[in-house]
């Protein structure tokens, strides 16, 4: 039916919505299932018609939440490559990275009446591969810390700074240590194609981890 | 028999690292179910005793009957292979058991379980129960203008509710065709009335204690029979559930599809056992069109949970909707005001607050909301000669308007950062509250992540 192009600022939030949504609902997940934080503070709610485990720790949630409003802007426009979470230990040298690489169509045609609940079919399956993740994975050393890393197409940030979207929550340039992983063995999870979103997540995980 | 099905299940199993349950496989390989069942079995049996290769890890289904809390029960629950001989053993009968799922990942919470069975049951929803041994006559589909109507119906009463659907899913049952509005409709339903209908079927179980052996049997044959002794028999529990509903022909509705699918999920696990109840249901997506109930039953999950028992007794008073944090009806406060609003809530939030066996219970009855509890809280004062005392205490905490805490100020700060993100309801409800955590409770120094903890 409708042809849309990138430059329909509508569609994109649309897109935007539903990836952020999504974004925030994994990294729950994450935290949850490579028990960062104590299971204990995780609540079955409902999302895309199944139960996932989110947080409810007013202060974890801000944070993914605020950080997620800031990278809404440049999903917007496309700008993101990657969102990647990663799970660091003691010392801060990361042990798991969680990438996921998203790119959308430059022309989209929103022909399908049954597009979105197509969208949520590939997001469960995405879900339900988090779930399983652990079987795939090594243990975390204890005392795990997380933190979120976007990858940005050309100097996107540059407008970013200029824009200061929430203030009092700065996003610096990453250190190089979180950004690489030395030994990294490469384990993909899920990827997904749609016709407004295509995504892929997989974990790139250090060999030892101890 | 051949035994390519153990090649196609060791694909899925390892290469694939998928959970495979007995329903997804017989839907996947077109068997039915009690086949699939001793197909996950043998190959269960196989990996072990070949004992090599990557750890898998089961699920089990176990029902039985046991005395919950002096009263006798059929419980049905789904428990990890380590749980497995301890659930048994608590059991008075065991009547069934066989293996729900394998996978490689250890589980940790059940919604996986439940993830898995989505996709494959909403393609075949029509006919979902194909390869199962539940039949009944008396349930058909609804022609589109009964749904119409029923809908419209079901629209009326319940003012009080909001939809508490995210975007996508508004966007999915919006469709316009009711075809495509049915699976939206039917899966939500199917989701949400698992829970509820085995508190029906609970209830029944309570409410006819007459005879033990055939408890559920008894259940079952009523609502196999015609749709009129069905709607009595829910007539007291879905009259409780659903006040704002006085439409009979709603509840029957109501009583058809919720007896469809928390029975078929039941019987479904143990179909010879209970084959002398002669019982046919058929097609859960009968009359499984009111949204209005799918609203607010719409956070419901189904009967399978943690590691944790099931209790079908238990559930009518686990409420699981109070759980997730609504914005509408589960506030105390509002509840005897607008009658529309299901009240059999009020009971049971205070049976809830003892019955939690969820393990994050500590976290969910900080969320619901009581009308009183005792809630260990700190003051901190200073004392006479000068010095800070901090004391730990079990205060009752109210959340009407009487007088009942001494020390306002000292409200455990912890708690309040934490009530804060439980929604605008939980704030509104401070706001009424005269006095207490008023603004004078700003917190003084940074919650710390661990006081949080320590709240349990």
């Amino acid at each position: 039916m409708a042809t849309l192009t990138r430059q329909d600022l509508n569609f994109g939030q649309v897109v935007a919505d539903i990836l952020c949504e999504f974004l925030e609902v994994a990294i729950h997940l994450i935290l949850y299932v490579r028990e960062i934080y104590p299971s204990g503070i995780f609540q079955k709610r409902k999302k895309y018609n199944v139960p996932v485990q989110m947080s409810c720790h007013p202060e974890l949630n801000q944070y993914i939440q605020d950080t997620l409003h800031c990278v809404k802007p440049l999903i917007q426009k496309n700008e993101a490559e990657k969102v990647v979470m990663v799970i660091m230990d003691k010392e801060h040298h990361p042990v798991e990275r969680f990438v996921f690489e998203i790119s959308q169509p430059p022309l989209l045609s929103i022909s399908s009446e049954t597009l979105l609940s197509h969208v949520e079919q590939l997001l469960r399956a995405m879900i339900l591969k988090i779930s399983v993740c652990d079987a795939v994975l090594d243990n975390n050393p204890p005392g795990c810390t997380f933190t979120l890393l976007v990858h940005t197409r050309e100097a996107a940030t540059r407008n970013m700074e200029k824009v200061q979207v929430i203030k009092d929550f700065p996003w610096i340039v990453a250190d190089e240590q979180e950004v690489h992983m030395e030994e990294a063995k490469l384990i993909p999870l899920k990827t997904m194609t749609s016709d407004i979103l295509k995504m892929q997540l997989y974990v790139e995980e250090r060999t030892q981890k101890n | 028999m051949d035994y390519l099905y153990l090649d196609n299940i060791d694909e899925f199993v390892n290469d694939q690292n998928k959970i495979v349950t007995y329903k997804w496989l017989s839907l996947t390989l077109g068997v039915h179910v009690n086949t699939a069942k001793q197909m996950l079995y043998h190959y269960l049996q196989q990996k072990r005793n070949e004992g090599s290769g990557t750890p898998l890890h089961a699920t089990y289904l176990v029902s039985g009957k046991c005395v919950e809390n002096g009263s006798k029960c059929h419980k049905v629950s789904v428990v990890r292979e380590d749980k497995l001989n301890a659930v048994k053993a608590k059991m008075d009968v065991t009547i069934s058991v066989h293996v729900y799922s394998v996978q490689r990942a250890e589980l940790k919470d059940s919604s996986p379980l439940y993830n898995t069975d989505y996709d494959a049951v909403k393609e075949n929803i029509k006919n979902c129960n194909k390869y199962s041994t539940i039949r009944c006559a008396a349930a058909v589909p609804m022609s589109s203008a009964e749904v119409q109507r029923a809908q419209e119906m079901a629209l009326v009463p319940p003012a009080g509710k909001e939809i508490s659907k995210t975007g996508l899913n508004e966007n999915t049952s919006a469709t316009p065709k009711p075809s495509a509005k049915q699976p939206a409709g039917i899966m939500g339903m199917f989701a949400s009335k698992n829970a509820s209908k085995s508190q029906e079927s609970s209830k029944e179980v309570k409410t006819e204690q007459k005879d033990d052996s055939s408890l559920v049997e008894t259940s079952k044959s009523k609502t196999a029979s015609k749709a009129n002794p069905m709607s009595n028999l829910f007539g007291k529990s879905a009259q409780k559930k659903a006040d704002e509903k006085p439409n009979k022909s709603v509840k029957e509705e109501t009583a058809a599809s919720s007896t469809a699918p928390a029975i078929m999920e039941q019987s479904q696990t143990s179909p010879k056992s209970k084959i002398d109840i002669k019982d046919e249901q058929s097609k859960v997506s009968s009359a499984l069109k009111v949204e209005s109930k799918d609203t607010r039953n719409k956070t419901k999950r189904p009967e399978v949970v943690d590691s944790d028992d099931e209790k079908m007794e238990s559930q009518q008073k686990k409420r699981r909707r109070i759980k997730k944090p609504q914005p509408d009806s589960s506030d105390d406060e509002v509840v005897p005001d607008s009658p529309p609003v299901p009240n059999v809530q009020t009971p049971s939030p205070k049976k809830q607050v003892k019955r939690e066996p969820v393990s994050h219970q500590e976290e969910s009855s900080e969320v619901k909301r009581r009308k009183r509890r005792r809630v260990l809280k700190s003051h901190t004062f200073v004392d006479e000669e000068g010095s800070f005392v901090t004391e730990k205490g079990y205060v009752s905490e109210s959340y009407s308007e009487s007088e009942e805490e001494p020390e306002p100020n000292s409200q455990a700060k912890d708690s309040s950062s934490l009530k804060q993100s439980f929604g605008k309801r939980e704030e509104e409800k401070k706001e009424k509250r005269e006095k207490k955590t008023s603004t004078a409770n700003k917190p003084t120094k940074q919650p710390s992540i661990m006081g949080f903890f320590q709240k349990k």
